[in-house]
C-alpha cells in the first residue's frame, strides 16, 4: 500500500472526477502488514463448488418450475426437461456432498470455520452487528468495528444461508423421492409432506426459497467486493488465496495479532 | 377386537361355528332368526329354515354407511367391471345396509342393520362414504334421528375393518375444505381402534373399491397400505410416473393453453396446472369407466383428488403452485421473488454508488489534511 | 280411526338424507313434512376461490346428477366474463348432459324407484315361459327370452334361499299395494340386473369427454378434450365410433326395455294417476341449446311456467321473481325470518333450533324442521323436474313430446289429467329419456360434420387469463338437470369469487312450509289424495317421494357465498 498523491484536478466535471477516482483507496500511513490465514483450502473449494452448483441449480430449477422454452416434433427425439432435471439432480447431489463435508469441517476446521463461529451471540457481538448495520446506512465506514474474519452481521447472514440450503435440500429430496415410493429418499423424507401440509406446499416452499437465494447472491457479491474496495480488506482474495493482509497496528475484535491468536466471537 | 385375518370367510368357517365360538348360544341365535324373518316379511314359520341357511352362509356381511357426502362414491362403485355390481351384490358379499340401493326404508332397514351387526359381530366389513361433521354438537347430519358420529361409532364397534371410500371419509373432503364450516373430519379422526383402509379420490375408481373387497375376501387380510392408509396396489405410485403423456414432459413439450397445438398433439399438461406430480393414484393404469379413459388422457389436468386436503393444497387447479393462504400467493410468489431479487440488485447498485461517493469524499478530506491518520474499517461482505 | 303420527327416516334409494313425517287417518295421509337432515356448508368453501375452479367445487354438490352443477357453473362464469364457447363445446356439453339424463333416468327407474312397484319375492313364483311371452309381446328385447328369464329366476331363488337378502332385506314384500303379476315382476327383476350392466357402459361417454364418471372434468370456455383425427389421445375416429356404439345401445335399451316396461307397469297402476299431484305449478328453465345458451329459441326443451295445472297457457319465466324463505328452515336472515330473499341477496346463516340428538320425538311439532330453504316463484311453490319440462313442452306445442305423450296416454286409455300425479312424474321421466335417446345421434352427427368441415375448436381462450377480466362482474348459468331447473349465480371481484348462489331442483321440490303455510311439492303431493294402508310399511310414501327422484345433497342450499361474516356486517350497519 502506498500513499496516494494529491493530484485531483478541479477542472474536471464532477462525474468524470468520480469516475477517475474510482478504485483509489483512502490513504493511510505506511505500516507493517501481516498476512492472516483465514480459510483452509477445503473450505475454499467447498465455497466455489457450492457457488457453481447454485448457478446450475437455479438455472435448471427455474426451467423445471416454468419450462420457458419447448421442443417440437417427436417426443422421443428430445429430452429437454429430462436434461434440465438431470442437471438439477446432479448439482443437488454435489452440493449435498459439499454440505456433508462442510458439516465435518465444522468440527475439523480452524477457529473461523468451526461450529461456534457460526453463532456470534454474545452481547458484544450483537452490539458490533448493529454498529456494522449503521455504517451500511450512514456510510461512515471508519466507525465500524474491525473483524479479520466475518463481522457478526455477515456471519448471521451466512448461517441463515446454511439453514436455507438445508430446507431447500430437504424439500428438494422430498419431491425427488416421490418418483420411487419404495426408495430411500421417499422413506427418509416421508415426514415432510405431513409436516408442511401436503406435497404441493413442499413444492411451493422449495420454489419460493429459490428466490431467497437469488436475493442473497447479488448482495453477497456486492458486499464482498465493496469490502475490498472500501477497506482494502482482501475479502475476495481471501476466498481464493485463503488469507488477507491486515495492518499490524490495527485492533481486531476477533484476533489478537500480537499474540498470533484468533478468538472468534469473544464473550463480553 | 377381532383381526380380520383371523376371521376371514375363506377359512370356511360358518356363522354357526363363529357365533358358538363367541359365546352366542343356539337359543339366542334362533330368536334372532325369528325376529329377522319378521323383519324380512317372510313370516316366522320360516325361521328355522332361515336359521339353517344363515348358519351355513358363505357371503360375508358388509354394512355401508353414507354420512356427509354426495353419493358420487356409490355411483362410482356401481360402475365397476369385475366383479360387476350385480355379481358383487348377489354372489360375493351380503350388503345388508346401503341407502342408495336397499329396498326398505325407515325403521325396517334400521332394524335389519342392527340385527345384521349383532349376528356378524366382529366380522363384518364396514364401508363408509362421507365425512363426519363435528361442529354444533354434530347436528349437521342426522340419519334415522342419530348424528353421523353416533351412527359411525355404533357400526364401527363390531366391525372387523373399515374401508373409508372417497376424499370425504379420508379427510373431510369438499365440506372439509377451508374454512370447513361444519367441522367435517374423516373416519380415521373419529375411529381409532379399528384397521382402516383409505380409498381416496373424488370419487375413487370403483374398481379399486371392489378390488380391495376382493383382496380382503381372497387373501383373508387387508391389503398393504402406505403411510396414509391407502392400498399400495392402487395408490403406490405417482400419476406423473405412470402418465401416458410423460414422454412429452421429459421432452419439454407442453400444453400452454387448452386446445392449442400442444393440446391437439397430446402433450404434457404440466403448464396448465396438472397435479400428477403430487398425486398418488392408479388412474393412468386402471383408468376410469372400464378402462375407457382418465382425466389426463381426456385433456384435462389432474386435480389431485386422492391427496389429503386437495381442495386447498391443489387449488387453483390451473396453477402449478398452491394458493395456501387464500390470497393468491401462488400467483405472486414469482412476482414477489423476482421483484425482491431485482430490488436487491437495484439496492446494491444504489448502495455501491453511495459508498463510492462517500469514499471519495473521505479521501479528498484526507488528501487535504495528509497528516490525518485514518483507518479503514474492516468489513467483510 | 285415530290420527297416527309416523316417521320414515332414513328415506332410502335417494341421494342424501331425507326424513318424512306424516299423520295418517283412515288409510290416507292428512299431513306431511319433509326434512332435509344434512348440511354441508359449501357456500363458505367456494368463496374467495378462482372462478375457473368453481365448476369442480360445485360439481361435488352431487355425485348422482354429477355433470349438471359443473355445466351450470361454467355457464355462470362464462356469462359473467362474456365468454362464448365454440359450437363443438356446446354440442359436447349437450351430449354429456343428454347421456346423463338417459343413464340417470334408467338408474332411477330400475334401481331407485322400481322396487316401490315391483315385488322381488313375487318374481320367484313366476312362470318364465309366460314371462317370456309377455316380454315378447311388448318388446323385441333379446333378454326377454325364456332361458334368460329362467336363469335370472334361478339366480334370485338361490340368493333368497341363502337367507342373506342383502339390499333386499327390509323390503315391504307381499304388501297389498303391489299389483303386478309374478311374470311382470320377473321381467322387471331381470331388467333391474341388465340395467346395472347397461348403465356403466353408456355413461362411458362422459369419460371420453371428461376423463371419468362420476365427476367428469369440465372447463370454463369450452371443453378440455381436444379434437385431432391424427392423434391417439384426442377425439378421433376410434373415440367417435365408441361414442356411436354407446349412443346406439342407450337408444336400444330405452326403446326396448325402459319405455315398454314403464308403459306396461303403469297399466297396472293407473290409480296412481290421481294420487300425489300436489303443487299445481310447474317451472322449467329450458335446456339443450342447439346454438348457444343465450339463444333461448334454440333450446330443445323449452323454457316456461305452467300455473294451476293449466296446459293452455305457458307463462314466461323470469329469474328475478325467485325468492327463498326460511320460515321452516334452520337458518337466520339478517332482515328477519319471514323475509324472502332473491338469490342475489341471499344469506346462509345456519342456526339449528331443533331437538338435541338423538331425535326420539317428532320434528313435525317444531316450527322449523329442515335444512332445506323454501324457494317460491312470486310467492308460489313450484314443481320442477321431468314432468315440469314435459308439461311445458307439451303446452308449448313441442312436436316430439306431444307425439310421445299422446301415444302413451292412448295406450293407457287415459286423459292428460293423469299427468298431474305420482304416476305422471314417473312417466314423464321415461318420455324424456326416449326423446333424448333420439337426439343423441343428431348431436354426434353435428360434431362429426363440424370436424369434417375443419372446425376443431373446443375452447375459447381469449378470456382465460384473469388479467383480461373486468374488475367486477356477475353472471347467471342455468341448466335443466335430470331432476329439474337449476340456476347458478356468480359474482366475481378482483379475479376471485365474491358471491356464489345456487337454486337447485330438490330445493324447489323438497322445500318445507313457508310463512303462508304453503307446503312444498313433496309435502303437498303426500297430502293430495294419498293412501297409506299400513303406517308401519310406508310403501306408498316411498312411491310418491321417489317419483320426484330426490337429491338432498343438492337441495340443501349449499352454495350461496354470502356467509356469516357478510351478513353480520349488515346487522351492524
Amino acid at each position: 500500500m502506498s500513499k496516494v498523491s494529491n493530484e485531483v484536478g478541479a477542472r474536471h466535471p464532477p462525474g468524470a472526477r468520480y469516475l477517475r477516482e474510482f478504485g483509489k483507496p483512502v490513504p493511510r500511513e505506511r505500516g507493517d502488514f501481516t498476512w492472516v490465514y483465514l480459510w483452509g483450502a477445503p473450505l475454499r473449494i467447498m465455497h466455489w463448488v457450492a457457488a457453481l452448483c447454485i448457478v446450475a441449480l437455479v438455472i435448471s430449477g427455474l426451467y423445471v418450475g416454468r419450462p420457458y422454452f419447448a421442443t417440437t416434433g417427436e417426443a422421443s427425439a428430445h429430452f429437454l426437461m429430462g436434461k434440465f432435471r438431470f442437471v438439477h439432480f446432479t448439482a443437488a447431489a454435489v452440493i449435498v456432498m459439499t454440505g456433508i463435508v462442510r458439516v465435518y469441517w465444522l468440527f475439523a476446521g480452524n477457529a473461523f470455520e468451526r461450529l461456534p463461529a457460526l453463532f456470534p451471540m454474545s452481547p458484544r457481538n450483537m452490539r458490533s452487528m448493529f454498529k456494522v448495520m449503521r455504517t451500511y446506512f450512514n456510510f461512515q465506514t471508519q466507525d465500524q468495528p474491525h473483524f479479520v474474519g466475518h463481522n457478526p452481521l455477515a456471519q448471521w447472514a451466512y448461517t441463515s444461508v446454511y439453514l436455507l440450503m438445508t430446507v431447500l435440500v430437504i424439500t428438494g429430496f422430498t419431491l425427488y423421492g416421490q418418483s420411487a415410493p419404495t426408495g430411500f429418499f421417499y422413506h427418509l423424507f416421508g415426514w415432510v409432506p405431513g409436516l408442511m401440509g401436503g406435497l404441493q406446499i413442499v413444492r411451493l416452499v422449495h420454489h419460493a426459497l429459490t428466490w431467497a437465494i437469488l436475493i442473497f447472491v447479488p448482495i453477497h457479491i456486492y458486499l464482498a467486493i465493496r469490502a475490498d474496495y472500501v477497506e482494502r480488506a482482501g475479502i475476495v482474495s481471501s476466498i481464493i488465496t485463503g488469507g488477507r493482509f491486515v495492518a499490524s497496528d490495527d485492533e481486531f475484535e476477533d484476533i489478537d495479532l500480537a499474540a498470533g491468536k484468533s478468538r472468534p466471537w469473544p464473550a463480553e | 377386537m377381532l383381526s380380520p385375518s383371523a376371521h376371514s370367510w375363506i377359512e370356511g368357517e360358518t356363522l354357526g361355528e363363529h357365533l358358538e365360538e363367541h359365546g352366542v348360544s343356539r337359543r339366542d341365535f334362533l330368536e334372532y332368526c325369528a325376529e329377522l324373518s319378521v323383519v324380512l316379511g317372510v313370516g316366522s314359520a320360516l325361521a328355522p329354515k332361515m336359521a339353517h341357511a344363515i348358519e351355513v352362509q358363505k357371503r360375508p356381511t358388509v354394512i355401508w354407511l353414507q354420512l356427509q357426502e354426495c353419493t358420487g362414491c356409490v355411483e362410482s362403485v356401481i360402475r365397476t367391471e369385475n366383479p360387476s355390481i350385480g355379481d358383487l351384490l348377489l354372489d360375493v358379499i351380503s350388503l345388508d345396509y346401503q341407502h342408495t340401493l336397499m329396498a326398505g326404508a325407515g325403521t325396517a332397514v334400521e332394524k335389519v342393520k342392527a340385527a345384521s351387526m349383532a349376528a356378524n359381530k366382529g366380522k363384518y366389513l364396514l364401508i363408509v362414504t362421507g365425512s363426519i361433521p363435528t361442529n354444533n354438537d354434530d347436528m349437521y347430519v342426522m340419519i334415522g334421528g342419530k348424528t353421523a358420529r353416533s351412527v359411525l361409532e355404533e357400526a364401527a364397534e363390531g366391525c372387523a375393518a373399515i374401508l373409508a371410500l372417497g376424499a370425504c371419509a379420508f379427510w373431510g373432503g369438499i365440506q372439509g375444505a377451508r374454512p370447513n364450516p361444519t367441522g367435517a373430519v374423516g373416519v380415521r379422526d373419529i375411529i381409532k381402534n379399528k384397521p382402516i383402509v383409505n380409498l381416496p379420490g373424488c370419487p375413487p375408481i370403483g374398481d379399486t373399491v371392489t378390488a380391495t373387497v376382493v383382496h380382503y375376501l381372497t387373501f383373508g387380510a387387508l391389503p398393504e397400505v402406505d403411510r396414509e392408509g391407502r392400498p399400495l396396489f392402487a395408490y403406490g405410485e405417482r400419476i406423473h410416473d405412470q402418465c401416458s403423456r410423460r414422454a412429452h414432459f421429459d421432452a419439454g413439450q407442453f400444453v400452454e393453453t387448452f386446445d392449442d397445438k400442444g393440446a391437439r398433439e397430446g402433450w404434457c399438461l404440466y403448464q396448465v396446472g396438472c397435479k400428477g406430480p403430487a398425486t398418488f393414484s392408479p388412474c393412468p393404469i386402471f383408468k376410469w369407466n372400464n378402462r375407457t379413459s382418465w382425466p389426463i388422457e381426456a385433456g384435462h389436468p389432474c386435480l389431485g383428488c386422492t391427496e389429503p386436503h386437495f381442495w386447498d393444497t391443489m387449488t387453483p387447479f390451473y396453477g402449478r403452485l398452491p394458493d395456501v393462504a387464500g390470497f393468491g400467493i401462488e400467483k405472486r410468489v414469482d412476482t414477489i421473488g423476482a421483484s425482491l431479487a431485482i430490488g436487491a440488485a437495484a439496492g446494491v447498485a444504489a448502495h455501491a454508488t453511495m459508498t463510492v461517493m462517500h469514499q471519495i469524499k473521505r479521501r479528498r478530506a484526507t488528501d487535504q489534511v495528509p497528516e490525518a491518520h485514518e483507518n479503514a474499517g474492516e468489513n467483510n461482505g | 280411526m285415530a290420527k297416527t303420527k309416523l316417521v320414515v327416516d332414513p328415506i332410502t334409494r335417494i341421494e342424501g338424507h331425507l326424513r318424512i313425517e306424516a299423520q295418517s287417518e283412515n288409510g290416507k295421509i292428512s299431513q306431511a313434512w319433509a326434512s332435509a337432515t344434512q348440511f354441508r356448508g359449501i357456500e363458505l368453501v367456494v368463496q374467495g376461490r378462482d372462478p375457473r375452479d368453481a365448476w369442480a367445487f360445485t360439481q361435488r354438490i352431487c355425485g348422482v346428477c354429477t355433470a349438471v352443477h359443473a355445466i351450470a357453473s361454467c355457464r355462470a362464469v362464462e356469462d359473467s366474463l362474456g365468454i362464448k364457447i365454440p359450437h363443438n363445446a356446446n354440442t359436447i356439453r349437450n351430449m354429456v348432459l343428454g347421456m346423463q339424463y338417459i343413464q340417470d333416468h334408467v338408474i332411477h327407474f330400475y334401481h331407485l324407484h322400481a322396487l316401490d312397484w315391483v315385488d322381488v319375492v313375487s318374481a320367484l313364483s313366476a312362470d318364465p315361459a309366460k314371462a317370456a311371452s309377455i316380454g315378447k309381446s311388448i318388446s323385441p328385447w333379446p333378454g326377454n327370452d325364456e332361458a334368460h328369464l329362467r336363469a335370472v329366476q334361478l339366480r334370485v331363488k338361490k340368493f333368497v334361499g341363502s337367507g342373506q337378502l342383502g339390499i333386499f332385506a327390509g323390503g315391504y314384500w307381499g304388501h297389498p299395494a303391489y299389483k303386478l303379476p309374478p311374470e311382470v315382476n320377473l321381467l322387471a327383476v331381470s331388467h333391474y340386473l341388465e340395467a346395472l350392466d347397461w348403465q356403466r357402459d353408456v355413461i362411458r361417454l362422459q369419460a371420453i369427454f371428461g376423463g371419468k364418471n362420476p365427476h367428469p372434468n369440465f372447463l370454463v370456455g369450452g371443453m378440455a378434450s381436444a379434437i385431432n383425427l391424427s392423434q391417439a389421445t384426442t377425439i378421433n375416429a376410434e373415440r367417435i365410433a365408441d361414442l356411436a356404439g354407446m349412443i346406439k345401445r342407450a337408444k336400444t335399451f330405452v326403446e326396448q326395455v325402459y319405455w315398454p316396461d314403464l308403459v306396461a307397469i303403469a297399466g297396472f297402476y293407473k290409480d296412481w294417476g290421481s294420487i300425489g299431484g300436489g303443487v299445481p305449478n310447474y317451472l322449467a328453465c329450458g335446456e339443450f341449446p342447439e346454438t348457444d345458451v343465450y339463444d333461448l329459441k334454440s333450446l330443445y326443451m323449452p323454457r316456461g311456467i305452467i300455473l294451476n295445472n293449466d296446459l293452455s297457457k305457458v307463462v314466461e319465466y323470469d329469474q328475478t321473481k325467485v325468492k327463498e324463505y326460511i320460515h321452516s328452515s334452520w337458518y337466520d336472515y339478517s332482515k328477519g325470518p319471514e323475509e324472502g330473499l332473491h338469490p342475489y341477496e341471499g344469506e346462509t346463516n345456519p342456526k339449528y333450533t331443533g331437538p338435541k340428538a338423538p331425535w326420539t320425538g317428532y320434528l313435525q311439532d317444531e316450527k322449523k324442521y329442515s335444512w332445506m330453504k323454501s324457494p317460491r316463484y312470486e310467492g308460489k311453490p313450484m314443481q320442477v323436474g321431468p314432468l315440469a319440462r314435459m308439461l311445458v313442452a307439451y303446452a308449448s306445442g313441442h312436436k316430439d313430446a306431444k307425439e310421445l305423450i299422446g301415444e302413451a296416454l292412448k295406450k293407457l286409455n287415459v286423459g292428460p289429467a293423469v299427468l298431474f300425479s305420482t304416476l305422471g312424474r314417473t312417466a314423464a321421466r321415461g318420455v324424456e329419456a326416449v326423446l333424448l335417446a333420439n337426439k343423441m345421434e343428431g348431436w354426434l352427427g353435428d360434431l362429426t360434420s363440424h370436424i369434417k368441415n375443419g372446425d376443431l375448436a373446443t375452447f375459447t381462450k381469449d378470456k382465460w387469463e384473469p388479467s383480461s377480466w373486468p374488475k367486477k362482474s356477475e353472471g347467471y348459468g342455468y341448466v335443466e338437470a335430470p331432476r329439474g331447473a337449476l340456476g347458478h349465480w356468480v359474482q366475481i371481484e378482483d379475479e376471485k369469487i365474491s358471491r356464489y348462489q345456487c337454486v337447485v331442483p330438490t330445493t324447489w321440490n323438497a322445500s318445507p312450509r313457508d310463512a303462508q303455510g304453503q307446503p312444498g311439492p313433496y309435502e303437498a303431493a303426500l297430502q293430495d289424495n294419498h293412501p297409506l294402508v299400513d303406517p308401519d310399511k310406508p310403501l306408498e310414501i316411498l312411491r310418491t317421494i321417489h317419483s320426484f327422484d330426490p337429491c338432498l345433497a343438492c337441495g340443501v342450499h349449499v352454495l350461496d357465498a354470502e356467509g356469516n361474516e357478510i351478513s353480520s356486517v349488515e346487522v351492524n350497519v
